[in-house]
């Protein structure tokens, strides 16, 4: 992560020009690469990385990674969009991530944030309530 | 010595008075004449002889009897002297044995006065150090009971955490093995649609 004020800010720019109606879209990116190849900035490869790094946070930002053992509805995956949608103010697109771990249940993560109703979980905060 | 010395010379006045003074009641034939006469004692004889004795005497005394008187006096002297001196000595003495005596006397009072305050002092370092021990002994127990406290507490705590370990691994392997995937699905379901309630 560079503290370059100028690549930073233009890094910003361009994830934003990378969405469309709020989110980001394999179309926009794929714009604003093409545009950042054609037009060759300075530091472009540190420019390349910072835009990188925003990109996933975006993209993390707007995803809900729902892990669970086996398959889930499409109905709660759904209600998982809307509420979570409501809950940030903007669109949130679930996916699934398998992980038997968690025995049942599902553990949510948005960006930075982590949402766990699974059994491993609440076993876990058991014992952890235990000491 | 000096006394005999004038009485020797009283008597030769008195002798003198006695048959040299009045040769002329001698020859007038007085008794006492008549009696010197008897006697043989001539006047004139009698006087020159007591000259004579007076300048022997007077010689004896300035040449011999005065420098003995004076020799005798000196030591006589000396004597009183010495015996002055030794009564000085002696009361020196008995001044020297009273000041002794009233030395170790105070010297006996000091030492007591000492002792007791050893004693005193003693006594109170024998009660500080006791009152010392027992607060050692005390911060000893306090801490002894405070580190079993603390060890039965650890040892609870590690009991606690050792059975909630052991339920929660029972527990996942029971669920991972005896729960189906219609199971799992539902379950998942159910805590999915719950969360997603409980987050508005």
């Amino acid at each position: 992560m560079t503290r370059d004020k100028k690549v930073l800010s233009l890094a910003k720019r361009l994830v934003e020009m990378s969405r469309e109606g709020g989110i980001v879209t394999e179309a926009g990116v794929s714009e604003v690469l093409a545009g950042i190849k054609k037009i060759k900035p300075r530091r472009e490869l540190l420019l390349l990385k910072t835009y990188l790094y925003f990109i996933r946070k975006a993209v993390a930002e707007q995803t809900a990674v729902v892990a669970t053992p086996g398959a889930l509805g499409k109905d709660t995956l759904a209600a998982i969009e809307t509420q979570f949608s409501a809950l940030y103010g903007r669109t949130i697109h679930a996916v699934i991530e398998e992980n038997p771990s968690l025995i049942a249940g599902v553990r949510i993560r948005i960006g930075d944030d982590v949402y766990d109703a699974s059994v491993a979980g609440r076993l876990k905060r058991l014992a952890e309530s235990v000491r | 010595m000096k006394k005999i010395l004038w009485s020797f010379a009283a008597f030769t006045l008195l002798s003198g008075g006695l048959f040299g003074a009045d040769p002329a009641a001698s020859a007038s034939g007085g008794p006492i004449s008549e009696i010197a006469g008897q006697f043989g004692v001539n006047g004139h004889t009698l006087i020159v002889q007591m000259l004579n004795f007076g300048l022997v005497g007077a010689a004896l005394y300035f040449l011999a009897v005065k420098p003995v008187a004076k020799t005798l006096d000196e030591r006589q002297q000396k004597i009183a002297d010495g015996l002055q001196y030794a009564e000085e000595m002696k009361t020196q003495l008995a001044e020297a044995e009273r000041e002794r005596a009233e030395k170790i006397k105070e010297a006996a009072q000091e030492a007591q006065r000492i002792l007791t305050e050893a004693r005193e002092q003693s006594k109170e370092m024998i009660e500080k150090k006791t009152q010392e021990a027992a607060a050692q002994a005390e911060a000893i127990l306090r801490k002894a009971s405070e580190a079993t406290e603390l060890e039965r507490q650890k040892m609870l705590s590690d009991v606690r955490q050792e059975v909630a370990r052991l339920v929660v691994a029972t527990t996942s392997t029971v669920l991972t093995t005896e729960l189906s995937d219609a199971d799992k699905k539902t379950f998942s379901d159910a805590a999915a649609r719950e969360l997603a309630g409980s987050v508005n």
